[in-house]
């Protein structure tokens, strides 16, 4: 199946087309949307300002990403259900959206910077845990990670001011317009 | 002076939210049609190329026909011009009989829209009026509208406005 082909499959899913035509569907699911995306950004938030040394270096790093990433990871489940139906309600416009591409791109980018802090810069945390400064790479994740999630809440804000009328799409070339 | 305890002040605060939701909920209400010039009226008949079926305004993309009905009007590289008339929120006129299932390309519409202040091409439905689907490749006689033509589909009611401005 070709890419256009996925997309106009998306949009006519039983999902998609209940998105639609339900006045309650798309202002509930928007709803869960911010919150479990608020939700999200809070908890990282937390985890990112201690890498920065914000308030104090006092509670061990460990401790705070225990506590707070794992209510980030089930909240951004939620968000990411909510946010692939309001997605599948029109998928066509979306998908050609430059504020709503940036956005996934900001997303892989927040993702990419979790990894390579995971992977690597998290690994030897028992010497920086706690009372001791965090080291630069710590330091550079946490406000790659800020800077990353400001920027998906302002181009995901920017998606919904931006998919007005759109005049670039193509004509469907199988239209007969000859009567 | 009592105070409610934090659950039952939980409680009320889901119900108040719950309330102003559903209270949200618009019967074809509007922000503003300050940008469109309400005191024009266009009655067009053309057929669809695109719906967006956008959460908060359905837009129905089309190629306005000739007076003749027998094509559409084009560009000097003979490409259709597309037009473009905005409308509720893609569920409420789902419930009206307006989706992109209803509007498959190349359906032949008429129908009453505002034009926008800057553009000719981009319009309106507004709040009243309504919006007839000739049946499948039966385009209205030379200078009609889908009002017309016998088996075309109503959807809204009043018919086409009166064309003014």
């Amino acid at each position: 199946m070709d890419f256009p082909a996925l997309i106009q499959s998306i949009q006519a899913s039983p999902p998609a087309q209940w998105m639609r035509t339900s006045l309650a569907a798309m202002p509930v699911v928007e709803a869960i949307h911010v919150l479990a995306g608020a939700t999200v950004f809070g908890t990282i938030l937390i985890v990112d300002l201690r890498l920065l040394g914000f308030p104090d270096t006092r509670r061990p790093v460990t401790r705070v990403c225990s506590e707070m990433l794992r209510l980030t990871w089930i909240a951004f489940a939620v968000s990411l259900t909510a946010g692939a139906l309001m997605f599948a309600a029109n998928a066509h416009t979306y998908i050609g959206n430059t504020a709503f591409r940036l956005k996934m791109l900001a997303l892989l980018g927040a993702g990419v910077n979790m990894a390579l802090f995971h992977g690597f810069t998290f690994r030897n945390v028992k010497s920086w845990d706690q009372n001791a400064p965090v080291p630069l790479a710590a330091r550079i994740a946490g406000a790659m990670s800020i800077l990353l999630w400001v920027s998906v809440i302002f181009l995901a804000r920017w998606i919904g001011f931006t998919k007005g009328f759109d005049f670039q799409v193509p004509v469907n070339p199988h239209i007969d317009f000859q009567f | 002076m009592s105070r409610m305890s934090s659950p039952a002040a939980g409680a009320a605060l889901v119900a108040a939210a719950t309330a102003a939701l559903v209270a949200a909920v618009p019967a074809r209400a509007h922000h503003s049609f300050g940008s469109y010039n309400m005191a024009v009226t266009r009655v067009v008949t053309g057929v669809v190329t695109r719906v967006n079926p956008d959460a908060n305004h359905l837009q129905i993309f089309f190629a306005p026909m000739a007076e003749n009905r027998k094509n559409v009007l084009r560009d000097a590289q003979g490409n259709p011009l597309i037009w473009a008339v905005e409308m509720g929120g893609s569920a409420q006129m789902a419930r009206e009989g307006v989706t992109v299932n209803s509007f498959p390309p190349g359906t032949v519409f008429s129908i009453s829209l505002h034009p926008l202040r800057t553009s000719d091409s981009v319009g309106t439905a507004g709040p009243t009026g309504a919006i007839f689907r000739c049946p499948w490749r039966k385009p209205p006689p030379p200078g009609e509208n889908c009002d017309s033509v016998p088996g075309s589909v109503e959807i809204g009611r009043g018919g086409l406005l009166k064309p003014t401005g």
